[in-house]
């Protein structure tokens, strides 16, 4: 009793210092209130951590925290899930509020200080909230509170092509949104006051027809805030925009919260679902995958590279749960007890690595003052601390060993490949599909992390901005290479982790599996770790003993011309194989113009080329929805004819009309 | 598996690595009509280049240094926990196959930031033809290895080799998957028709182009990685073929010794075949890599596929 009333205290301290850190930081303009509100929010956070980390010691299922009366009546709980939620938001809040206390005091001039720390206050605690929020309408307006928050804050720096993404991303999540309320008011009958327990239960009466709808606008709502193909537009945009810790807020936990918000729904909401729902989502979470990936390999941008490579790593989580609800419906239960579990520590790995990774673009774009990939190069030379860093992160974003998120995609293969001799036939061409994707999709991940890294990195400094970078200071490194080493221990500690995420101990499936959890096979992550280490370090000791420790510096061989950094391969160069190999998927139009330098001689010319890298879902999908929209409203503007009876008797008709439908 | 049998084996495969670079170089010499150097060479040229002075680009950082231990250690890994010689399985299951391919694309990783890091455009050129094979062959290693575990219903290789030897006659389809995991190998190990091993022609070369400058002990460790690596595949192929005299956890030394003395035939034999394979073929053109990747994915696809087809 005493640990509960502890660990609710915690949270409601964490919640409201998470409040009180934005209105500190509207108290004054100078950096000790900028300085004050982080530390705050940073306290309230590390408390937030400790209380979810003491509420899944104490092995309770859920947890009551306090109810306000005056907001719909809704009761703040805690239960497992969302605690799992709320421990990876509390955690990278508290980190990404450490890097903030420095970093954001760089763009005094570009940035309005005291907005972004509010407007960052209230969006972190409109995600803490909406993870504890137990009804329609609480639930709805904190998600509101998250998205309205994050909308300001990608147009932070008042430029226009923010302002042009922050209103395409309002758009998408406004859109995304309506659905949201229109599915969840399906499940309810229409009322927003209901609790997530009453229509758990409720929502075995209704029809199976509505069902169906209500999961399909309430997928297309999580989905799109999760970046699914193709709802995924604003992502791109509107990520990359946003201050770097505000990037790093916002990939690596609010695509969670949609991640949440589908799982409750999914897991706990709804009736069983049939096959084809399953089949659903998985399809699209593979389709966000290659898309997502093929793009993070050829886009040039630090920071979009990482939103795309966000896209692929939601895509794959949604694939998981795919392929979990689909094994559900078929009574394959341990293959669906692992996908969920594999997708939980997955999404867990991701907001570890992609806050990391954000962090790193932020502080490498704070050195360079550019986005541009092919404006960077020779970093690791200037500052060897955070391109070390960078690179332990990039490596846990490929899915390499020894890091959590290798073990996470690793479970989830040898779970498919298990499956796959016993189940039905139709059953094995699902499975041959996903292991297919998922490993394309994780090969291809690969070559995106490399390039980001080594272009960014590596080489020559491409650019005067990037030849001046220095070291940053240990409050900016700090929280990176704290997400660096919470990655290496998750994947030390992969196997307790996955087992702890098995959906019997989280509080999924409860009627169908309650004694399955997840058994990780043979595999010993902490023997992967020992052994590597064993060897790099008897590789070192053998190197030192036997080679020669004599050394000369010398320049590159440049064959007896000298080399200089715009000979050095670009991320475009890098790329071009992969632009090549798919390039029935990517489109992308090269065009080549020639300008003839002597005018008499058509060969002595100057050639130039470019790539247009531009989405293909501007021109098709979303270009056919905008022209439609268009003509729609040209039409709609001849009702405004000017004639002020013709109006007075639009009035009326509306009117009458709304009567008819009301009474 | 005993730690001992473990130790014996990693040591033993260290050893005959250089061996077996020396065997493939002697073979293709004579197919081609040239006397060929001493399989014994490659001991020397380690030695010598390990007692050479190392020149180092100024253009360099950290990771030009930490490359060659990286790209050393996960062919060292692969050489102790693999099957090659005892078919006990090592601890903790490390011989899974989802980890050999990873170490395997840790390695190559690693390759591709060395060969970037000097910052000429030889490197670049080979590093991002590397990062294109390496990360394309992955699926098709996985979906190989796939077969194998769907057969045996083992996840560990040294399961795996249940269902080879004799065994592959029930199995056909594994056929075809041995097919798909000696494509994967070419391509691994940067041999033909993916890249030529002898040249340092800009237009052709992979895996040249990124340790063009390293020397000394470093291009010691690198060249020494690469033939290790060749070992590694050539005896895991030739176990799964030939899985015969492998010796257990309990060690004998004539089981021991009988082991070692086939495992050196295997390699003389994987050696020959590689270097009639390289002497017949021509190298393919880079950007028709496509073509040579997709097909190994789908005849891997394509033995996953009829291994899940029940034979009655």
């Amino acid at each position: 009793m005493m640990q509960d009333l502890l660990v609710s205290r915690g949270i409601i301290f964490c919640i409201v210092g998470t409040l009180l850190s934005g209105i500190v930081g509207l108290g004054g303009s100078t950096s000790f209130w900028h300085r004050a509100s982080q530390a705050l929010l940073v306290l309230s956070n590390v408390i937030g951590i400790l209380a979810a980390v003491s509420f899944f010691s104490s092995g309770a299922d859920t947890l009551p925290l306090f109810r306000l009366p005056f907001l719909f009546h809704t009761t703040f709980v805690l239960d497992k899930l969302s605690g799992l939620f709320f421990l990876m938001t509390t955690t990278v809040t508290s980190l990404v509020g450490l890097f903030a206390l420095r970093y954001v005091e760089g763009y005094r001039e570009s940035y309005n200080i005291r907005a972004l720390d509010m407007t960052a206050a209230l969006f972190i605690f409109g995600m803490q909230t909406v993870l504890l929020t137990t009804n329609i309408a609480a639930f709805m307006l904190c998600w509101e509170v998250m998205s309205v928050a994050s909308f300001f804050l990608v147009m932070t720096d008042r430029e226009e092509a923010s302002m042009k993404a922050a209103f395409l991303y309002l758009t998408m999540t406004q859109l995304g949104a309506s659905a949201l309320i229109a599915g969840f008011f399906l499940l309810s009958h229409g009322s927003g006051l209901v609790d997530f327990a009453t229509i758990a239960s409720t929502a075995r009466m209704l029809p199976a027809s509505t069902i169906v709808f209500a999961f399909a606008l309430l997928f297309f709502g999580f989905g799109s805030k999760a970046g699914l193909v193709p709802f995924h537009l604003w992502l791109p945009e509107a990520h990359p925009r946003a201050p770097s810790h505000i990037s790093a807020l916002m990939s690596g936990i609010m695509l969670k919260i949609a991640l949440y918000g589908f799982l409750r729904v999914v897991l706990f909401l709804l009736p069983p679902l049939p096959a084809a729902a399953g089949l659903v989502v998985l399809t699209i979470g593979l389709l966000s995958g290659l898309f997502g990936v093929l793009h993070a390999v050829v886009d040039r941008d630090i920071k979009r590279t990482l939103a795309f490579s966000s896209i692929e790593n939601l895509g794959l989580i949604f694939a998981m749960i795919g392929l979990g609800m689909y094994a559900n419906s078929i009574g394959l239960d341990a293959l669906a007890g692992i996908a969920v579990a594999a997708a939980l520590f997955h999404s867990a790995n991701h907001a570890l690595f992609k806050s990391g990774l954000f962090l790193c673009a932020g502080a490498i774009v704070q050195e360079t003052h550019t986005h541009r990939l092919e404006a960077m190069g020779g970093l690791a030379k200037a500052m060897p601390l955070l391109t070390g860093a960078f690179c332990l992160l990039a490596l846990a974003a490929s899915a390499l060993p020894p890091f959590g998120t290798f073990f996470g995609e690793w479970t989830f293969l040898e779970a498919i490949i298990g499956a796959l001799p016993k189940s039905p036939l139709p059953t094995k061409g699902i499975l041959l599909i996903t292991l297919s994707g998922v490993v394309l999709v994780s090969g291809l991940a690969i070559f995106a992390m490399v390039k980001l890294f080594a272009i960014a990195s590596l080489g020559l400094p491409r650019s005067v901005a990037a030849s001046h970078a220095k070291e940053p200071t240990v409050w900016i490194n700090a929280p990176i290479l704290i997400f660096v080493a919470l990655s290496l221990l998750a994947g030390i500690s992969s196997s307790y982790m996955l087992h702890a995420l098995s959906p019997a101990l989280i509080g999924f499936l409860p009627a169908r599996a309650s004694s399955m959890t997840v058994a990780t096979g043979r595999l010993s992550p902490p023997a992967l770790f020992l052994l590597l280490l064993i060897v790099l370090v008897l590789t070192v000791m053998v190197t030192r003993l036997c080679g020669n420790r004599l050394r000369r510096s010398s320049h590159v061989w440049d064959c007896g011309q000298p080399v200089d950094a715009s000979m050095e391969y670009t991320a475009t160069a890098f790329s071009s194989p992969i632009r090549f190999f798919f390039r029935f998927l990517l489109h992308h139009r090269k065009t080549v113009t020639s300008v003839p330098l002597v005018a008499n001689n058509p060969w002595i010319a100057k050639h130039s080329m470019s790539v247009n890298a531009d989405s293909v879902w501007f021109d098709t999908l979303y270009g056919w929805i905008a022209s439609l929209l268009l003509w729609l409203s040209t039409q709609a503007k001849r009702l405004q004819n000017g004639i002020i009876q013709f109006y007075l008797l639009l009035i009326f008709l509306t009117l009458v009309l709304s009567l008819l439908v009301a009474v | 598996m005993s730690l001992s049998a473990f130790l014996i084996q990693g040591i033993v495969v260290l050893l005959l690595a250089p061996f077996s670079t020396g065997c493939a170089r002697l073979f293709k010499a004579r197919l081609q009509g040239r006397s060929g150097a001493s399989p014994f060479l490659p001991y020397v040229r380690f030695a010598t280049l390990l007692r050479k002075e190392m020149v180092i680009a100024n253009t360099t950082s950290w990771v030009f240094h930490v490359t060659p231990i990286v790209v050393v250690s996960t062919s060292v890994f692969a050489a102790t926990s693999l099957p090659l010689l005892s078919d006990a399985g090592a601890p903790g299951g490390l011989d899974n196959f989802i980890v050999f391919s990873a170490i395997l694309a840790l390695g190559s990783v690693f390759l591709v930031l060395g060969g970037l890091d000097p910052g000429t455009a030889f490197g670049g050129m080979g590093s991002s033809r590397e990062m294109t094979l390496a990360s394309l062959v992955e699926p098709a290693m996985i979906t190989t290895f796939a077969a194998f575990a769907v057969v045996s219903g083992h996840s560990d290789i040294s399961g795996m080799l249940n269902v080879g030897g004799a065994a592959l006659l029930q199995y056909p389809s594994l056929i075809i998957s041995l097919v798909a995991l000696g494509l994967c190998t070419l391509a691994e190990n940067a041999r033909y028709p993916v890249d030529n091993p002898a040249t340092h022609l800009e237009l052709t070369m992979v895996h040249e182009a990124m340790i063009l400058e390293y020397s000394g002990a470093s291009l010691a460790l690198l060249e020494y990685a690469s033939s290790l690596r060749l070992t590694v595949f050539s005896l895991l192929i030739a176990n799964i073929v030939v899985p015969l005299p492998l010796f257990s956890a309990a060690l004998s030394l004539p089981s021991v010794s009988v082991t070692i003395a086939a495992a050196i035939v295997k390699l003389v034999v994987a050696m020959l075949l590689l270097a009639i394979l390289e002497s017949s073929i021509p190298k393919m053109r880079f950007y028709r890599m496509q073509e040579y990747l997709s097909v190994t994915y789908f005849i891997a696809l394509a033995g996953l596929v009829f291994s899940l087809i029940p034979l009655s």
